[in-house]
């Protein structure tokens, strides 16, 4: 078990290095320099003051030199400094990680929680009228954009609960009521696409698990039906529940940058978007390195756990 | 552990109590994009511009609601004769947010971290002519120039005093400033909120009225028009026409509105053809139907407008003026065949992305095909649309520009021969000579003698086809008081408006 964990953190290491240099070369194909957007179309700047700036800011160096310098910094953990604050990088990273790590973690176990229950009723009515709008619902969840339905969601509240604050945040340990309430209908949006995909899951693991030969002893046996269900039958189901969990962690955030920008949160992923729109190249280089970390380690993480909930994966 | 929670549990209580009591009159304000930096001698992004300009900082001279130079920290000047020498009485009692007095020291200071390499800041070409300044004692600054410059004070209102601890230090503004504005700076959580408080010792007895001023980033519209209805927001500063109209008629929201300074405008590059002729430059300003764009693009919100913007009472001509703004697409094809060009006469259009000028660019662009041309439209990211900008790599683009309170500051990097923003490669000896005087003159009549050419010649032939001035609206809590829109944006009069 330990040499399949190491080779796991031996694979993360050479993904990160991987992305840290398609990261590196991707933003500067990207046209328009930091120096360029920095000052805009609308300022009186002549070509030495800007090549002036260029030096300030290291963009006057060769490119593989911008990276040898980068890296080698950050592997001391030195990510550098956001170019047009001067504040250092890891310090914005930190303050915008909180958000999106409460806003997915909220969202992750919303959806997953509750995609447990509703997937295996869909199994056990399985046909009936129940499994029938359940699975209509399924469906509507993974097709409405989370970002068209935070909208929706704002102003359906701003009509019925005028008072209540659903924009912006707060962290919870300065006022508790007030982060909650503002992460509600965030986590919700986020949340019903995973209920939707996840539940449609449970389902069909589960009616694949039902109608195995252990359960039809279990049942022989006179065991009740929801003992069989839970007990039984769920364990195995919930192998490809994991997997699918792993890879939501990725979509969430992907979904999180557009439910951050609707809902006002300052997360990483209005960090990441502003940094591109800047092209704030060190804060684009680590953020994307720190959500790629991320989500290799989720992955790490569910791996680990098929460990232990599948003997045969450990052999 | 438990004495550890205990205690960061009470300081929680104190920070939520005080917040309680705190925002009751804090102006919460949405604001669609966060400053991204803070050094008023670097900044030249208009989210950064908001949030310092006259609320943290302020310069010796200010622009008035009426676009008129008024006194800030200078309390008077004496030009001299030649007008090459300007002296500045400073006011008595300004201290900076760190407590230190601003004196002439500071203002000497300021002038030359602004001008000094290292800086390399965008704004020093406003104070190209300055050739020295000195403090004459405490409270009294001499400017001296290399050529008289009658745009001087209008550009020194733009031109933040900051301490002199400052003009060797690079980075610390960025992050934090002090200025000797009516709003000290609090705090900043990137991509969140910045938050400033009131200057209690702000020199202007009896101002500000507000104890705080918090900008939240909002990206998106809808939420900041909910956030407003919602009562959350009280202010959403500098809002387009199709944000207002959504606005208008909502309980406790009030809109208050101005003639905007800034303009909508196509771009022609000189340098190639078919804009190297000035007969087809003529066409497209026969071909454009401004009032169209105004009723298509604008929602009615604006009006059709020359180089120098309406609002500019004193300096800008009635369009009417401009033969070639009546919509004429038979004189403009004349026009194309007399150039010898073949027609339809086919260019690219590169347009910046926002909604309003995608729209605008799309409306011209069937006006021009009306008309013998052929326009192809691209749109593109900004930071592709600045470069390309920037390297005068376009036919033409669709764009929109801030204005500016005095003639001398746009004409001059616009349209001079090798001026700083002239991307359009313009050279016109007429032109050249005009601006060279017209910045030297003292007398107001004369200047405007000079810049009435001038508006007369660009206007039809020049490289810019100047379209539309919007009108500038900001909605606002019903319950907010005093508070007016600025034509160049920004945000100063919130000194005096209470909640």
């Amino acid at each position: 078990m330990s040499r399949v964990l190491l080779a796991r953190l031996i694979d993360l290491v050479i993904v990160l290095f991987g992305v840290s240099i398609i990261v590196f070369l991707m933003i500067r194909l990207i046209p328009g320099d930091a120096v360029a957007i920095m000052l805009g179309a609308n300022t009186e700047i002549t070509p030495e003051r800007m090549a002036e700036l260029n030096r300030r800011v290291g963009l006057d160096r060769p490119v593989i030199e911008q990276y040898l310098l980068w890296a080698g910094s950050a592997l001391r953990g030195d990510f550098g400094t956001s170019l047009w604050t001067g504040r250092p990088v890891s310090a914005e990273i930190l303050l915008h990680l909180w958000p999106t790590l409460e806003l997915t973690a909220l969202s992750l176990v919303l959806g997953a929680a509750l995609a447990v229950p509703v997937g295996c009723l869909m199994a056990q009515t399985r046909g009936g009228a129940a499994d029938v709008a359940m699975r209509i619902g399924a469906i509507a969840g993974l097709t409405i954009p989370s970002f068209w339905l935070g909208i929706v969601m704002i102003l359906l509240l701003s009509a019925w609960a005028p008072g209540f604050a659903s924009l912006g945040y707060v962290p919870f340990w300065e006022d508790p009521i007030g982060n909650l309430q503002r992460m509600l209908l965030p986590s919700i949006a986020l949340a019903l696409p995973i209920l939707a995909n996840l539940s449609r899951l449970v389902r069909s693991a589960m009616l694949d698990a039902l109608g195995q030969d252990y359960v039809r002893t279990a049942r022989a046996k006179g065991l009740p039906e929801r003992r069989v269900v839970y007990k039984h039958a769920l364990r195995n189901a919930l192998i490809p529940f994991l997997t699918s969990v792993g890879i939501m962690t990725g979509y969430l955030l992907g979904g999180a940058i557009v439910v951050e920008q609707v809902f006002a949160i300052p997360g990483l992923g209005r960090l990441i978007l502003g940094a591109i729109a800047e092209r704030n190249y060190p804060l684009i280089q680590a953020t994307i390195l720190v959500v790629t970390a991320g989500f290799v380690m989720v992955n790490f993480l569910v791996d680990f756990l098929y460990m232990l909930v599948d003997p045969r994966v450990r052999a | 552990m438990f004495r550890s929670t205990l205690r960061g549990m009470m300081s929680a209580g104190f920070m939520v109590a005080a917040m309680a009591t705190a925002s009751a009159q804090v102006l919460e304000i949405g604001a669609d994009n966060g400053p991204t930096g803070l050094d008023p001698h670097l900044i030249t992004a208009f989210p950064s511009f908001m949030v310092v300009n006259g609320n943290i900082y302020e310069g010796l001279t200010a622009v008035d609601k009426d676009l008129k130079i008024v006194p800030s920290l200078a309390q008077s000047w004496i030009v001299s004769e030649d007008g090459k020498t300007y002296t500045f009485k400073l006011r008595q009692g300004v201290t900076f947010h760190d407590g230190s007095p601003m004196e002439a020291a500071d203002v000497v200071a300021s002038v030359k971290r602004l001008l000094s390499k290292e800086m390399a800041s965008p704004l020093a070409s406003r104070l190209s002519a300055v050739e020295s300044a000195d403090a004459v004692d405490a409270q009294t600054v001499q400017l001296k120039l290399k050529e008289p410059s009658a745009a001087l004070l209008s550009s020194l209102s733009l031109i933040a005093i900051v301490p002199r601890a400052m003009e060797t230090n690079k980075d610390a503004l960025q992050k934090a400033p002090v200025g000797t504005g009516p709003f000290k700076f609090q705090e900043w959580q990137p991509n969140g909120y910045i938050l400033l408080t009131r200057n209690d010792a702000y020199w202007e007895k009896g101002l500000p009225k507000l104890s705080g001023l918090k900008f939240n980033i909002v990206p998106e519209s809808a939420t900041r028009q909910v956030g407003l209805a919602n009562g959350q927001y009280a202010l959403l500063p500098n809002i387009d026409a199709a944000t207002a109209l959504q606005l208008k008629g909502r309980p406790n929201v009030k809109l208050a509105e101005t003639m905007d300074l800034a303009y909508t405008l196509i771009g022609m590059n000189v340098s190639k053809p078919p804009f190297d002729n000035p007969k087809v430059r003529e066409a497209v300003n026969y071909a454009i139907n401004r009032q169209e764009i105004v009723d298509a693009a604008l929602f009615g919100a604006g009006v059709p407008g020359g180089p120098l913007s309406p609002a500019l009472k004193s300096w800008a001509l009635d369009v009417k003026e401009f033969g070639c703004y009546a919509p004429d697409p038979a004189k403009a094809q004349a026009l194309l065949k007399e150039a010898g060009v073949a027609m339809p006469v086919a260019v690219s259009m590169k347009v910046l992305p926002r909604q309003d000028i995608k729209d605008i660019a799309q409306v011209v662009q069937e006006q021009m095909n009306k008309a013998g041309f052929k326009v192809e439209l691209i749109n593109q990211e900004q930071g592709q649309f600045i470069q390309d900008w920037r390297n005068s790599n376009f036919d033409m683009f669709a764009s929109i520009n801030a204005g500016q309170p005095d003639p001398d500051e746009y004409f001059y990097r616009t349209f001079r021969t090798g001026g700083s923003t002239n991307v359009f490669k313009y050279s016109d000896q007429e032109i050249d000579g005009l601006l060279d005087k017209a910045r030297t003159l003292s007398d107001q009549a004369e200047r405007k003698k000079a810049y009435d050419q001038v508006q007369r010649k660009l206007a039809c032939t020049g490289p810019v086809a100047h379209l539309t001035y919007g009108t500038l609206f900001s909605a606002m809590n019903d319950k907010l008081k005093g508070y007016d829109v600025m034509p160049n944006r920004s945000l100063m009069m919130l000194r005096g408006a209470s909640y």
